[in-house]
């Protein structure tokens, strides 16, 4: 009883406006206070090991920090062109493409607010200027940005999987399936709108746009490449990928797209040469480490020697002569970006990002161990149980209590709280561990656009300059479809078991 | 939504903004360079720093630590405004000030558990009482902990002056407790300064919430020209 009281205390507190991770802790405090012998040192203790004892959730600051630097306005402007060259023919071209992108842009980033501010921004106005209505267009985005969170690297899945002691590379495979579908669901739907009400479709540039569009976007989209490739290769731990990944981010924003740092307000004085030298070293280097049986530091000697020569011929075919003072003036600048004050900003921007999250669940895990001490997991698996809960009613009542938390919390605050409740339960009846961390992050979607406080909906009203009803109506007819999803994920587990299964082997589920 | 980017006043002021933003961006680059190296060592050189690991998650828990109080400073932690938004201005201010007290006791009660968990690993006496620091216990013999030390961190040369003051003497092999947990008491002693500010700053009107709905708003203030109504 005193739990159910612990919960009205944290919703009357999120309501009057405190802040959602000292509506949690707070709450949880009072409740060990009062109700326990727990020490105010304890609770500081596990404040503290909530960020030094969780090495899964270590990932979290670098996938932020990746998807920051490319997030830059370039990067999302590459993807676009690259989805309309791809899907701009189509009846409701660009509204596809909008999708399109939305779902390429997930890959690179892991929340869903930021997808639909990169992607939404530029493709809403577009899409009115082809003589789109601006409901239709901030439908489809509010939609199509929460595939943020399902599409690998997805923060609410490293925090699941921290939260559930299950590998965070399953989750991320298990996602691919199911993002992939429900962009296709959502596109087939606005194709069928688009000949119903007759839409306008852009014209077909040819492959060659495809491909000049596919060469400028690869630099970005190869990050997921890295991140997928390096967890299943055994190469990296997660946590180890999601630095690479931040690093690797770095690299493409400051010397291949240079839409932020010094070569973005004055171009290299030799061209391309320093940026291919020594980014297409390290590249060559790594693959000819992969392929032959040589130390990492030869291979990279090797590797750079072939790039060096490479961008000798490149400098001759654009008509120069690499001239060494401006090529070592290069090098020097691409070692000075490291300080650039547009490399600290985007640290310090992903810093601020990481900080409120982690604030979140650090609050959310004293929750946590509120629960597990109380043992309320256990609770509730007995009356379920008890009351003869099969499986399909209890997804359902798991999907009722995330849309509707999903409504008012951030969606890993809501996951760290949820996941240990329905967990075990979850177990008991036989579902999949990864199955279950699919739904969720499915239901966290959809929470995220469903009336009245979903939060993509605010951003979008934000970003498309409407207000909030006009959106919830616009919204909806894709809701529609996107709950249709929910059901087919939910009862069919094949779609989330599947390719991790295929490549991780079976999942062992330890009771 | 109507809270004001923050802007720092005085000469004061600017630094301490300054400074804790560029402590935020340092010590993420810091976790970012230490992963990363630990990465190329392991592949190219078969080595790699032991205490890489746990350097950075201290490195992570300095960030989130020190960068708390300064989210509370530019109103950045996240919160539900679907209420607030929609009642009058007097109700609102006053929801705030209430919300802000409620801040300040849970402040208040984590920098006395982070005192009482950090003060015996520097040899100082914890607080009594279990809700308010009533007085500080006395030191019995198992009180002095600072002999405690992190797993696998060395203690770096210049540090070594430490060892007559803190540890009666003896060699300290690896780095003491006491540093890298100094950081809990003084995040939660900035939070609590900052919830202050940021309840009087209610009470003067110069803010009506304590909160942000979604982490992108100022990004959404950003684009929000390029499509305008017309």
């Amino acid at each position: 009883m005193e739990v159910a009281l612990l919960f009205v205390v944290i919703v009357a507190l999120l309501m009057i406006g405190v802040p959602i991770a000292v509506s949690l802790g707070l709450s949880s405090i009072l409740f060990l206070l009062v109700f326990s012998d727990t020490s105010l040192a304890s609770i500081a203790q596990s404040f503290f090991q909530a960020m030094a004892g969780h090495y899964t959730l270590l990932a979290i600051p670098f996938f932020i920090l990746a998807s920051s630097f490319m997030s830059t306005g370039g990067v999302a402007k590459r993807i676009i062109r690259f989805a309309i060259a791809i899907v701009g023919h189509f009846p409701g071209g660009l509204a596809i493409a909008g999708v399109f992108a939305c779902m390429l842009f997930a890959a690179l980033s892991g929340s869903s607010p930021a997808t639909v501010v990169a992607i939404g921004s530029i493709v809403i106005a577009g899409m009115r200027q082809v003589g789109y209505s601006k409901d239709f267009a901030a439908g489809v985005i509010a939609n199509a940005g929460t595939l943020g969170i399902l599409i690998p690297p997805s923060i609410v899945m490293v925090v699941y999987a921290s939260a559930t002691d299950v590998s965070v590379g399953r989750m991320f495979l298990a996602g691919v399936i199911p993002g992939l579908m429900a962009g296709t669901m959502l596109m087939i739907a606005i194709y069928v709108i688009a000949r119903v009400k007759n839409l306008p479709k852009g014209e077909w540039k040819g492959w060659k746009e495809v491909v000049d569009a596919g060469l400028e976007a690869i630099w970005g989209l190869l990050l997921i490449v890295i991140i997928l490739g390096g967890i299943y290769g055994g190469i990296f731990t997660p946590t180890e990928a999601a630095a690479v990944a931040a690093v690797y981010s770095f690299l493409i924003a400051n010397f291949v797209y240079r839409d932020m740092g010094i070569f973005a307000k004055s171009a290299p004085l030799a061209g391309n040469f320093a940026p291919i030298t020594v980014l297409g070293g390290v590249a060559a280097g790594i693959i000819i480490w992969l392929v032959f049986d040589i130390s990492l530091g030869t291979a990279t000697l090797i590797g750079a020697a072939l790039a060096a020569v490479l961008a000798v011929f490149e400098t001759l075919r654009r008509g120069d002569l690499p001239v060494p003072r401006y090529i070592i003036g290069d090098m020097g600048r691409m070692i000075a970006t490291v300080f650039h004050k547009d490399t600290k900003d985007t640290l310090f921007d992903a810093g601020k990002m990481t900080i409120t999250l982690m604030f979140i669940i650090a609050n959310a895990l004293i929750l946590k161990h509120v629960l597990t001490d109380e043992q309320i997991p256990q609770q509730i698996t007995e009356v379920m149980l008890a009351s003869g809960f099969g499986p399909v009613m209890f997804l359902v009542v798991v999907n009722v209590i995330l849309l509707i938390g999903g409504q008012f919390m951030e969606p890993s605050g809501l996951i760290v709280i949820v996941a240990p409740l329905v967990f075990p339960i979850a177990i008991e009846l036989g579902i999949d561990p990864i199955h279950l961390g699919i739904i969720m992050v499915v239901n966290m979607e959809i929470g995220m656009i469903t009336p009245p406080v979903g939060l993509n909906l605010f951003v979008t009203s934000g970003v498309a300059g409407m207000p909030m009803m006009r959106v919830v109506r616009a919204a909806l007819p894709f809701l529609t479809v996107l709950f249709v999803f929910l059901i087919m994920v939910t009862y069919i587990p094949i779609l989330s078991t599947f390719l991790p299964t295929y490549f991780m082997g079976p999942e062992i589920i330890t009771k | 939504m109507s809270s004001a980017r923050f802007q720092p006043t005085g000469p004061i002021g600017r630094f301490v903004h300054h400074f804790e933003e560029t402590a935020i961006a340092v010590l993420l680059g810091l976790m970012t360079l230490v992963t990363f190296i630990n990465v190329v060592l392991r592949y190219g050189f078969d080595t790699g720093l032991i205490w890489g690991l746990e350097l950075v998650t201290f490195l992570f828990a300095w960030l989130v630590l020190l960068g708390i109080s300064y989210a509370v400073k530019v109103t950045a932690h996240l919160g539900v405004d679907a209420l607030i938004n929609g009642i009058r201005p007097n109700a609102r201010k006053a929801l705030g000030i209430l919300s802000a007290i409620l801040c300040i006791v849970y402040a208040f009660l984590l920098l006395k558990g982070a005192w009482d968990y950090w003060a015996n690993f520097a040899n100082l006496p914890q607080t009594s009482g279990k809700w308010f620091p009533t007085g500080f216990e006395d030191m019995k013999r198992t009180s002095y902990r600072a002999w405690y030390t992190v797993i696998d961190i060395p203690l770096p040369e210049w540090l070594r002056w430490l060892e007559p003051l803190m540890n009666d003497g003896d060699e300290y092999e690896k780095l003491p407790r006491f540093i890298p947990y100094a950081m809990l008491p003084i995040g939660m002693a900035l939070l609590l300064i900052r919830f202050v500010q940021a309840g009087l700053r209610l009470v003067t009107d110069q803010t009506d919430r304590l909160i942000v709905s979604h982490e992108a708003e100022d990004a959404v203030e950003d684009v929000k020209h390029m499509n305008c109504e017309e």
